[in-house]
């Protein structure tokens, strides 16, 4: 399943970079995530609760933070193993500057998915997945609006 | 987590435990051992497990037992009436409307409540009313003339069906 | 007399379905019967680095775990095959263990790893969840042909390339090049007859079940042949004794060639009840057999063919990569072999042909017979290439088609024809069936209206597709020789019960056939009684002596032929106790309407009496025998050839690519009846699975070797208001070498009417000048592509 868009945000690379990496907005953030704790540098454990057409359950899955280059762009990689199937993404994520406070956010990469969950519904993933990935940009857009009101 | 339910099957009311997560189909083929409902996928697409719950076709593997409390359910056990067929039953004989069977008690079950709510359909207002059931058998062919004759045979009861 | 055969008698198995009283596999409970979980792999290819089945174990309810290793420490062997088919240099195919659960890899997504017995089904699969498999995921291949390339990842790592076999048939490969390079014209065409997937809406079954106390096995099973299956298990996969082992396929909720196989469920649900020492159920959900059922075709092929000024062919040379799955299922060697490169004539003089055929090992799901097993892939081969053929020498197709069919033969008086391709053809009048289909859809004033409506921006087609198939399989002599590891004959014993009651015990196997019927009125007819005094017992090893099942439309050709065999010795029996009885002699009796009549007089004896005399043997000929029962096996002379025409009218909606499929038309020689209602049932049933490969069905494995549509939501099966009913009809040219005259029909309808169906969606879009054929399915999304690309 192919993962591509982008995004624009009123902040500066700086600041949505910074965002992504730390563990507790993204955990905030991220559609039906519950937990996200780290387990080592850059390397992390989510449990998220997902409906996704038929298919819906508690997922636990590792996040890997790779070849970062702040504030410019690095790779995700996501790991996922349930007994409903299996999914391994591989997403690079880039962030450039358009202007001054706004930043354009690209992502572009590839979910691989096996067992029950390809094989039941993949045709309703590639949606559910476009709806899961609005809802982040979304919280993302919420959580600056909140930083910029609420300075930390 | 047990819960307990009563229901009327075929007329008869029965009450029994049923764990929390049980369907109403394995209740109505395990429990109560009507196997004549049967399962043919998982997703709820195929209407095999399609029976009357109060009067309206459900598919049986999409509800819970513990939902069908108070309920009253025909399966196809209970379709004829003192050894006499139903209709529907006489029509899908007549007209070759089975081959292996195995959809045969869904198909009749969702054509039960067609003819319940509109008693002469057309073919299209048929092949429509099936849509939630698969045959692989017949082409839906003769299923269609099946229920044909089924609606002829309730509107006319009193005429032989050519 | 004939009281009951060509007649539509109403189907004497109907009632207990339609009571919901039909017993099938899943329906039967035993006393402590446990239930089966089949752990498979998630990957289609991949290492097993570790299982831990500790947590599963220890849960309540669960009684057993095992594993693929433990399955390979018991030394029991693997799945077989019942075919070989050598290579072109003389090496037999290869053919690599099949193992009941895999140990070490897994090679598609749906391999067996482990099984959970447990109290329930549900502690079963909570159990299965519960254990914990390491993988390491290695690439994949699920393409036939690019799985034959360099670098491409091996399936099993003796066969290189991933071939099983190489393979050819016709005439020399030099004189067709040689017939091409000289045609006037020369149609080509590449294209793919997408996997499908039989779904039969019974899931398939198994019940294990050892008995210590009697040393027996007894093992219920969802199949087409209950005696092949004992056969397989025994000598080939668990080593046990044969007569100690009875295998039930009692109802059974359709097949479509996909419960024809052995299958690793089977003989792991006696292993295990072996080893636990009761009753063991396995069903498969409909996500399991998705991925675990045989699939059907899934052929990558390039063709040419040549034809000369006038339009005559002259010459067809095909390569095509068939695709096997990851391991060989019983039959799989033999379809795309022997049942499709030997159809290649069609109903054509086509005077040249060869075929070269790779069998490929994939990361995907076995792939074996599937309602019409390698004669539908032919089919659609030929009949596209004669409507591409006549758009691009601008003829019409239905003369094209005329203009190269085999003029008529009745077999009798006419030799059988005698194709380049090894078959010989029985009987058959080909113009025929074409005409009647032309008169029946109106054909002439079809073009009027088509262009009449092009003119409103409305997209009519029409299509057509003439075919012929080889049923009825098989000599077992002539199938021997060409790599099947059985003989193909029948089983048909008749015992008449004192009372002039009659048992029929056939090897056969009904799985919504109607058997029951269809041969019950074979045997009344011949003994002049009533239908409601015989009955036909079939899917028991216990009561049935053995069988080769049903497939390949043989159970009335052959199995009904079996019957016949004994009958005739009933005939023959009964006349000696008659010319005793009635104090005359033999030669001067006839049989008919139940009973034996001195010829000339009406001294006669009827049926019944005869019977009884037969078992209270007082006043009976000397050295005459007691009883009445006979057994038979009928081995055929030859396979029949059912034929047919199809014609398929479509519209196309432009504004969405949706194909309607207006009326279809099919026009199928089956030979000699037996029930017309059976027999337009059967058609009416393949005819909905070959629309199906058209508009709406196929297997879609993604490049991890995934299958990513495997479940109802995703697969598109047909639907009632997805199909028109359908106007049949029949010409009979009875089979030559058979006693009922039968050719067989079951696979008829979905032989024909795939193509038919493609050529008219072509037609429909004409206007659009579509260079390109489009692959099957045609969905709306590729027809609106192809309108507007």
């Amino acid at each position: 399943m192919q993962l591509k868009g982008s995004h624009r945000f009123p902040a500066s690379a700086h600041t949505i970079f910074n965002m992504l990496m730390d563990a507790d907005t993204l955990a905030k953030i991220t559609p039906g995530v519950s937990t996200l704790e780290a387990t080592g540098e850059d390397t992390y454990k989510a449990i998220a609760n997902v409906k996704l057409g038929p298919v819906s359950g508690s997922f636990s899955g590792d996040l890997e933070v790779a070849d970062k280059v702040a504030p410019q762009s690095f790779l995700l990689k996501i790991k996922q193993n349930s007994k409903i199937g299996n999914v391994s993404a591989n997403v690079q994520i880039g962030l450039q500057e358009v202007g001054p406070e706004e930043t354009e956010l690209s992502f572009d990469g590839k979910a691989n998915l096996s067992g029950l969950l390809a094989r039941t519904g993949q045709r309703v993933l590639s949606g559910v997945a476009n709806t899961l990935t609005k809802q982040f940009f979304q919280a993302l857009e919420d959580e600056l609006s909140q930083t910029r009101q609420h300075p930390a | 987590m047990s819960t307990r339910i009563t229901v009327t099957v075929n007329g008869q009311a029965v009450t029994r435990d049923v764990e929390g997560r049980t369907l109403l189909v394995h209740f109505l083929r395990d429990t109560l051992s009507l196997t004549g409902t049967h399962v043919g996928c998982d997703t709820s697409n195929c209407g095999a497990c399609t029976i009357l719950m109060d009067g309206q076709a459900v598919k049986s593997c999409s509800m819970l037992a513990a939902q069908a409390d108070g309920a009253e359910i025909t399966t196809v056990e209970g379709l004829s009436q003192n050894g006499e067929m139903h209709p529907i039953q006489e029509g899908f004989r007549e007209e070759h409307g089975l081959q292996c069977g195995f959809c045969t008690p869904g198909m009749m079950m969702a054509a039960v409540d067609l003819l319940k709510n509109n008693s002469n359909p057309s073919e299209q207002e048929i092949r429509e009313a099936l849509e939630g059931n698969f045959c692989r058998c017949t082409g839906y062919h003769n299923i269609v003339k099946s229920i044909q004759y089924a609606a002829k045979k309730i509107n006319e009861p009193e005429k032989e069906v050519a | 007399m004939t009281n009951y055969i060509g007649k539509a008698v109403k189907r004497v198995e109907d009632k207990r379905f339609l009571t919901g009283k039909g017993r099938y596999t899943d329906d039967i409970v035993l006393p402590g019967m446990l239930h089966a979980y089949i752990v498979r792999s998630p990957y289609a290819h991949a290492k097993i680095i570790s299982i831990d089945t500790s947590a599963a174990e220890a849960m309540e309810g669960v009684v057993k775990v095992y594993t693929g290793k433990d399955i390979a420490d018991s030394g029991v062997g693997g799945v077989p095959c019942g075919w070989q088919i050598n290579f072109k240099n003389g090496d037999p195919m290869k053919e690599p263990p099949h193992p009941l659960l895999v140990a070490d890899k897994a090679r598609y997504m749906g391999d067996g790893v482990a099984v959970v017995i447990a109290d329930t089904r549900e502690i079963a699969r909570d159990a299965g969840d519960a254990i914990e498999i390491e993988w390491e995921e290695l690439p994949a291949v699920a393409h036939a042909k690019k799985a034959t390339e360099a670098g491409q990842p091996l399936v099993h790592d003796d066969a290189p390339n991933n071939l099983c076999f190489d393979w050819e048939l016709g005439n020399p490969k030099e004189e067709v090049d040689k017939a091409l390079s000289h045609a006037h014209h020369v149609t080509t065409l590449e294209f793919t007859n997408q996997r499908v997937i039989p779904n039969a809406m019974e899931p398939r079954s198994a019940i294990g079940h050892f008995d210590e106390s009697t040393d027996k096995y007894t093992l219920y099973t969802t199949s087409q042949n209950p005696h092949l299956t004992r056969l397989l298990l025994c000598a080939f996969v668990l080593g046990i004794p044969e007569h100690r082992v009875r295998v039930v396929a009692p109802d059974v909720g359709g097949g479509f060639g996909s419960k024809i196989f052995h299958y690793a469920e089977e003989a792991l649900m006696i292993w295990c009840s072996q080893r636990l020492k009761v009753p063991i159920k396995w069903t498969s959900d409909r996500s399991e057999a998705f991925m675990t059922d045989a699939h059907g075709r899934d052929h990558v092929t390039k063709a040419e063919m040549g034809f000369d000024k006038e339009g005559h062919i002259v010459g067809l040379r095909i390569n095509t990569h068939a695709n096997l799955g990851a391991y060989l299922s019983t039959f799989a060697p033999a379809v795309p072999t022997w049942l499709h490169g030997t159809l290649l004539q069609g109903l054509y003089t086509t005077p040249k042909i060869h075929i070269d055929l790779c069998g490929v090992f994939t990361h995907t799901t076995p792939v074996d017979a599937y309602r019409g097993a390698g004669r539908p892939e032919a089919t659609y081969l030929l009949e596209r290439m004669m409507d591409v053929a006549a758009l691009e020498m601008e003829m019409d197709p239905a003369e094209l088609r005329v203009k190269n069919f085999i003029p008529p033969f009745d077999g009798v008086n006419e030799p059988g024809y005698q194709t380049q391709v090894a078959l010989q053809y029985d009987s058959g009048d080909y113009h025929a069936v074409l005409k009647r289909a032309l008169e029946m859809v109106g054909y002439d004033d079809f073009r009027k209206e088509q262009a009449e409506a092009r003119k409103q921006g409305k997209l009519l087609g029409i299509g057509f597709s003439t075919y012929i198939e080889a049923c009825g399989i098989a000599p077992s002599a002539v199938v021997g020789a060409l790599g099947a590891r059985a003989g193909l004959y029948e089983v048909g014993q008749v015992r008449v019960q004192p009372t002039g009651k009659v048992s029929v015990y056939t090897g056969a196997h009904s799985h919504g056939q109607g058997h029951e019927t269809t041969f019950a009125q074979v045997v009344a007819d011949r003994l002049g009684i009533p239908l409601d005094d015989v009955e036909i017992v079939h899917g028991d090893s216990e009561s049935v002596a053995f069988g080769m099942g049903t497939y390949g439309s043989r159970s009335l050709a052959v199995g009904g032929s079996a019957i016949v065999k004994s009958l005739d010795k009933i005939i023959d029996k009964g006349a000696k106790i008659a010319a005793h009885k009635l104090e005359a002699a033999e030669e001067d009796l006839e049989f008919a309407d139940g009973k034996w009549t001195v010829k000339g007089t009406d001294k006669s004896i009827a049926f019944g009496d005869i019977a009884l005399t037969a078992y209270v043997p007082h006043d009976y000929p000397e050295g005459l025998e007691p009883g009445m029962d006979f057994s038979s096996f009928y081995d055929p002379a030859n396979f029949t050839y059912p034929y047919g025409a199809h014609i398929a009218v479509v519209e196309v909606d432009q504004d969405t690519g949706q194909t309607k499929l207006k009326r279809f038309i099919a026009v199928d020689d089956v030979g000699n009846v037996i029930n017309p209602m059976i027999v337009d049932g059967q058609i009416h049933g393949g005819l909905a699975q070959g629309i199906g490969q058209a508009l709406f069905e196929g297997a879609m494995y993604d490049e991890n070797g995934q299958l990513i549509n495997g479940s109802y939501m995703d697969y598109t099966m047909p639907r009632a208001d997805d199909l028109p009913s359908f106007e049949i009809d029949r010409t009979v040219t009875p089979c030559p070498h058979n006693p009922l005259g039968v050719k067989g029909a079951g696979e008829a309808g979905c032989i024909g009417s795939t193509p038919a169906v493609v050529n008219a969606v072509m037609d429909a879009l004409r206007p659009f000048g579509i260079k390109k054929d489009l692959e099957m399915p045609l969905t709306p999304e590729r027809v609106w592509r192809a309108m507007h690309s």
